[in-house]
Parts: structure tokens; C-alpha cells; sequence
């Protein structure tokens, strides 16, 4: 259910912010070759994500580290396993 | 037999008209170095913009002609022009609006021995410089004085017909500094010249400048991002139409 929702809010962002499809929004789409953002629109993507989530992630040395929308996923699935205040945040 | 391509009389051309022109700018050239930073910088941007057209309607006029075709009735405000980007010719292709504008380069071009002088004493922006907020003030400062900016987001030339992705620095430039964008699409130029900087042979070049992009119309754009698709999109189905419209012969 988490991961459902977490996908959910991740690619809420994308077709908000960035315009693009649902459609495009595949697990495997690599954000920079694919979906075509670039080092200024990571600035924006991390914005948006801290809104969202409404948790700090400019210290977080893992979110410059995504490729993909997967890991996107897989980076806050983390961060809700290790932090009951953040798995709460999402659920609601 | 050998065919005969016009790529040395056109390079012949260009070279006889650029000894005429820096012969007759010369006095103007100097008059603009010992002037005040913006007043030469001023001066300057109209020395390249007189070099551009006569490079256009002199040099090059009796192997390619360059055609405008203005969409925005005229528009006079200056803005950030955005422009497809096929070709090693596009940057002397500005001088046809006969603004005064500087232009969004890729770093090497202000390294170059001659062009590059110009292109710093215009007060050129360097893409590949990361001060924002420096460039944010300049081009603000630029705008402020009726200055437009010419800008090929692609980064680098395309391959024929195909449209790179746009980066997204200039558009949040646009956004921050709140100037319009004129949309723009280049085509007939994908091999004038080619990547080996030969012409093949002689052609037509059409630039046609779409509405502007106001203001109020960018603010709603949420991201960068999301002002560059729209942007490039408008551009795309643009070249695509003009494309199709002047039947340009595929030349490889």
C-alpha cells in the first residue's frame, strides 16, 4: 500500500510540475536520458518532492544519487521504513 | 566527374566582404574601445549586427538566400528569441532582425581568436558559466536597455532535421527575470553547410518569428521544464510545417 502511494505522489509531481504524461511515467524511465530533465530541473524535482512529502531532503546524499523514477520510489519507500513521522506524513 | 559545389566561392565571398567591412568598421572599432564599458559593448553589438547582414545580403546572396517572416506584426519589445538549432550558420543568421541582441553561446565561441573578442566585448552570455544569479542581473540589465537575447537551447547543432532536447537554463532565466519569449524556427539550412562546413550546394534559408510568449503566460507555467516542452513544441510543429511547405530537398 505504501509503495502504491508513494508512487502515487512521486509521479503526481511529474505531471503537475513538469507536464509530462502518465503514460511516460514508467518505473524504468531514467530522469535525465529519458524524461529529459536536466542539473536545473533536479533543483526544481527536489522542490517539489520536499513539498509533497513535506520532508527536508537538500542533506539527503541518496536523492542525488536516483536515476530513475525506481529510485525515486525506492528512496522514500527507505525513508518511510526508518521513519514512522515520514511513513505517517505519506499515508495521510 | 567531379561535381563543383559552391563551398570555396562562398567562403572566397565571405572572406573579400569581411576584409571590405573590417576596412570601413575599422574607424567605428576603435572609436568603440576606448569608449565606456556600455557604450562600446552598444556600439559593438551594432558592428556584428552590420557584419551579419552584409554576410547575409552581400557574401552569401547569390549561393543561399535568407528569407524573414515575421508572425509577431512587427513586435518591437525586446525578449529572449528561441530558435531550432541545425546548423553551424545560425549564429550569423541573427543579423536578419536587425535588433540589437546578444547571444547565448556554448563556451568555445569566446575562446575563438577573432569572433571571440566580439562575442565578449558584446557581452555575450557564456552557457557554460554557472553564476544564475550573475546572468539572471545581466540579462535583466540587458532587457532594461531594449537589448534582446538570442538563444539556441538545443546546445548544439542537430543532425538534419531532428530536434535535440532544450536544456532548460535559458526558459528559467525567461521566468525569473520575467521577459517574453519570441519562438522561433529555422529550416533550409541543415546542410548550409554541413558538419564538415562544405555546402553542397546553393539554397534558400527561411526564419520565421512566431507571437511572443508573454509574460503572463510563462508565470502560469509551473517549472522551467514544463515553459521549454511548450516552447519547444511550438517550435517543432512550426519547423515541421515550414518543412513541408518549401519542399527542402534532403541533400544526403
Amino acid at each position: 500500500m505504501t509503495r502504491e502511494k508513494i508512487i502515487e505522489l512521486v509521479n503526481s509531481i511529474f505531471i503537475e510540475q513538469f507536464e509530462l504524461e502518465r503514460e511516460e511515467l514508467t518505473p524504468d524511465k531514467k530522469i535525465f536520458e529519458d524524461l529529459g530533465l536536466d542539473s536545473l530541473d533536479i533543483v526544481d524535482l527536489i522542490t517539489g518532492l520536499q513539498r509533497k512529502f513535506k520532508i527536508p531532503l537538500r542533506e539527503n546524499e541518496e536523492i542525488r544519487q536516483i536515476e530513475t523514477l525506481a529510485d525515486i520510489y525506492s528512496l522514500f519507500e527507505k525513508l518511510a521504513t526508518e521513519n514512522p513521522d515520514i511513513a505517517a506524513k505519506i499515508i495521510n | 566527374m567531379k561535381r563543383i559545389t559552391p563551398t570555396l566561392f562562398i567562403y572566397l565571398s565571405m572572406a573579400f566582404w569581411t576584409i571590405i567591412y573590417c576596412s570601413i568598421a575599422m574607424v567605428v572599432y576603435l572609436i568603440a574601445l576606448v569608449s565606456p564599458k556600455r557604450l562600446s559593448g552598444h556600439i559593438m553589438r551594432y558592428v556584428i549586427l552590420y557584419y551579419g547582414q552584409t554576410m547575409i545580403h552581400i557574401a552569401i546572396r547569390p549561393f543561399i538566400s535568407v528569407k524573414y517572416e515575421d508572425q509577431a506584426a512587427g513586435d518591437k519589445r525586446p525578449g529572449i528569441y528561441i530558435f531550432n538549432h541545425r546548423s553551424a550558420s545560425d549564429p550569423f543568421l541573427m543579423s536578419i532582425f536587425g535588433i540589437e541582441a546578444i547571444q547565448v553561446v556554448n563556451g568555445w565561441p569566446m575562446r575563438l581568436p577573432f569572433f571571440g573578442h566580439f562575442a565578449r566585448s558584446c557581452e555575450y552570455i557564456d552557457s557554460t558559466k554557472i553564476d544564475y544569479e550573475a546572468v539572471k542581473e545581466h540579462i535583466a540589465s540587458l532587457v532594461s536597455r531594449g537589448v534582446s537575447i538570442m538563444a539556441f537551447p538545443e546546445g548544439t547543432r542537430s543532425d538534419g532535421r531532428v530536434m535535440n532536447k532544450f536544456h532548460s537554463g535559458i526558459f528559467k532565466l525567461a521566468m525569473d527575470t520575467k521577459t517574453l519569449i519570441y519562438p522561433c524556427a529555422i529550416v533550409g539550412n541543415e546542410y548550409l553547410p554541413d558538419r564538415k562546413f562544405r555546402f553542397p550546394k546553393c539554397g534558400k534559408i527561411v526564419i520565421r518569428r512566431l507571437k511572443a510568449i508573454e509574460t503572463a503566460e510563462i508565470e502560469k507555467c509551473p517549472t522551467a521544464y514544463a515553459l521549454k516542452n511548450r516552447i519547444r513544441n511550438i517550435i517543432q510543429a512550426e519547423t515541421e510545417k515550414m518543412d513541408k511547405d518549401d519542399n527542402h530537398e534532403n541533400l544526403l
